[in-house]
């Protein structure tokens, strides 16, 4: 991979000046804090509709389109917009496996993402729906006497990785691991530790997939052991691609919308009032937050000549699907950066769990954890704000999050 | 009025099942089980909302007589 600072530099040719960004659009998202999504948002307004970055955080520069449609155009082109080698991980370790199945594109991806679909469908989720609720509640009840909590510490980082051990079959003693792997992930900018941990987490799988060879047990592992592609046993970096991604895909993710949701609501008591009086209001009020604090950022690598929107792509130029942006485009959402849980369900789908063949695998999970966590809280919490000793901190990266979340309640 | 399904494009949101579970059945994947069905007038409207809810565009509404394509 090369680095950003090289990257600074070297601008391609086909890349016309006027459509280059000056600044370091992730910093300057950051340094927003609370406010960084309105701070996104106001790109629409000062950069043209697909604008170019030299460089993002430590990763390449990279084309970043702003409109809903022409990312709705790139995610469903999947021949010209590949997914693969997108993300980092294995390069990381000098190793070839693929992140499964987001680092495929279709036909191959099909047969991939076949295997998980009823794994993770609405039907299976609601199977589980009791145990999610016992999850939060509990983590719920270990602070709410307090009259303050550490979000992060206390709740968002633990409910996901509890609920993702359970789908695993891996025993509930694992989560202080798991959450700590997950912080040098996304938060280190030590390279050798994020790489460290990459490590340590390949090792683990890779353990994980050895025991349940041996031992087979029906679980996640066990149901992947037994299935075939092409009438083909997976191998284990096939294994270790699907666990290294429900791992990446189920833990920070969910944790990181639950910061921004629960930031919004204690920052806005009247939203918490409106949905304490109508909490059947609470599903509409997550997809409302789902897009108004949109996270993941992801990419596509163009692999022949195209253009969009009257702008030159070129074979090996990489474009960042930035949700955030797409979901706040102000020709498809009126006052997009406005929170409005009235907006009402026949209005625009977001694209928080993307468009097209790669829709997040774990959007229904997802979904159900957001919208339970909002439940209980609201019913075993009264009115919470933010701390006044808090002072957050914004991460914009491929995953945004918000660090040193404290709330306090009466 | 007919809601006619894209299945090809139905990518797994099951928004529309969401929305009207009786109307929008889903196969063991959680993708759409069907290619299109008659709706009553009493859930014209949901199967509007419905539709217009799917991320992909997958789902067009067609009267009685004639198709009128996906709006979108």
């Amino acid at each position: 991979m090369n680095s950003a600072t090289e990257d600074t530099l070297t601008i391609p040719e086909h890349v016309p000046r006027e459509l280059v960004c000056e600044f370091d659009i992730w910093d300057e998202i950051s340094a927003a804090g609370v406010c960084a999504h309105q701070r996104a948002a106001r790109f629409h307004d000062e950069l043209p509709p697909i604008f170019y970055v030299p460089k993002l955080g430590y990763l390449p520069g990279a084309w970043v389109p702003q409109k809903t449609e022409d990312l709705r155009r790139i995610l469903r082109d999947t021949q010209t917009f590949s997914s693969q080698s997108t993300m980092p991980f294995a390069a990381m370790l000098g190793e070839h496996w693929k992140l499964i199945p987001l680092e495929l594109d279709p036909p191959e991806h099909t047969k991939y993402r076949a295997l998980i679909n009823g794994l993770l469908s609405p039907n299976k989720v609601t199977a589980i729906e009791a145990a999610i609720r016992q999850h939060a509640g509990d983590l719920i009840d270990t602070f709410a006497a307090n009259k303050r909590c550490n979000f992060n510490q206390e709740f968002a980082d633990k409910f996901p990785t509890l609920i993702f051990l359970r789908l695993m079959g891996w025993p509930e003693t694992e989560a202080p691991r798991f959450v700590k792997w997950t912080h040098t992930l996304v938060k280190s900018q030590d390279m050798e530790e994020v790489v460290g941990a990459v490590a340590q987490i390949r090792n683990y799988l890779m353990q994980k997939i050895q025991d349940s060879r041996a031992n087979p047990v029906d679980d996640f592992t066990g149901y992947l052991l037994n299935s075939e592609v092409d009438g083909q046993l997976l191998t284990d970096d096939e294994l270790l691609g699907y666990c290294f991604l429900v791992f990446i895909g189920g833990l920070d993710t969910v944790a990181s919308s639950l910061g921004f949701h629960f930031m919004h609501l204690a920052l806005h008591p009247e939203h918490q009032a409106d949905l304490r009086a109508n909490p059947d209001k609470i599903p509409i009020a997550v997809e409302e937050l789902l897009r108004a604090y949109s996270i993941v950022n992801m990419r596509r690598i163009v692999t022949c000549d195209v253009e969009i929107r009257g702008v030159q792509m070129k074979a090996g130029d990489i474009v960042l699907i930035s949700t955030e942006l797409g979901n706040t485009d102000p020709e498809v959402f009126d006052d997009p950066c406005e929170v409005n849980f009235d907006r009402g369900d026949g209005n625009a789908p977001h694209m928080a769990f993307s468009f097209g063949a790669h829709r997040c695998v774990g959007s229904h999970l997802a979904r159900r954890e957001l919208r339970i966590a909002l439940e209980l809280w609201l019913q075993k919490v009264p009115v919470f704000r933010l701390a006044e000793d808090c002072n957050p901190v914004m991460r914009a990266a491929g995953v945004f999050g918000m660090d040193e979340l404290i709330f306090e309640w009466d | 009025m007919k809601v006619v399904i894209d299945r090809n494009a139905c990518a797994g949101h099951a928004r529309c099942h969401e929305l009207a579970p009786e109307l929008f059945v889903l196969d063991d994947d959680g993708y759409i089980a069907t290619d299109g069905f008659s709706v009553t007038t009493e859930a014209e409207k949901l199967a509007l909302r419905s539709a217009r809810a799917c991320p992909e565009r997958a789902i067009a509404i067609a009267s009685d007589d004639k198709t009128h394509g996906q709006e979108q």
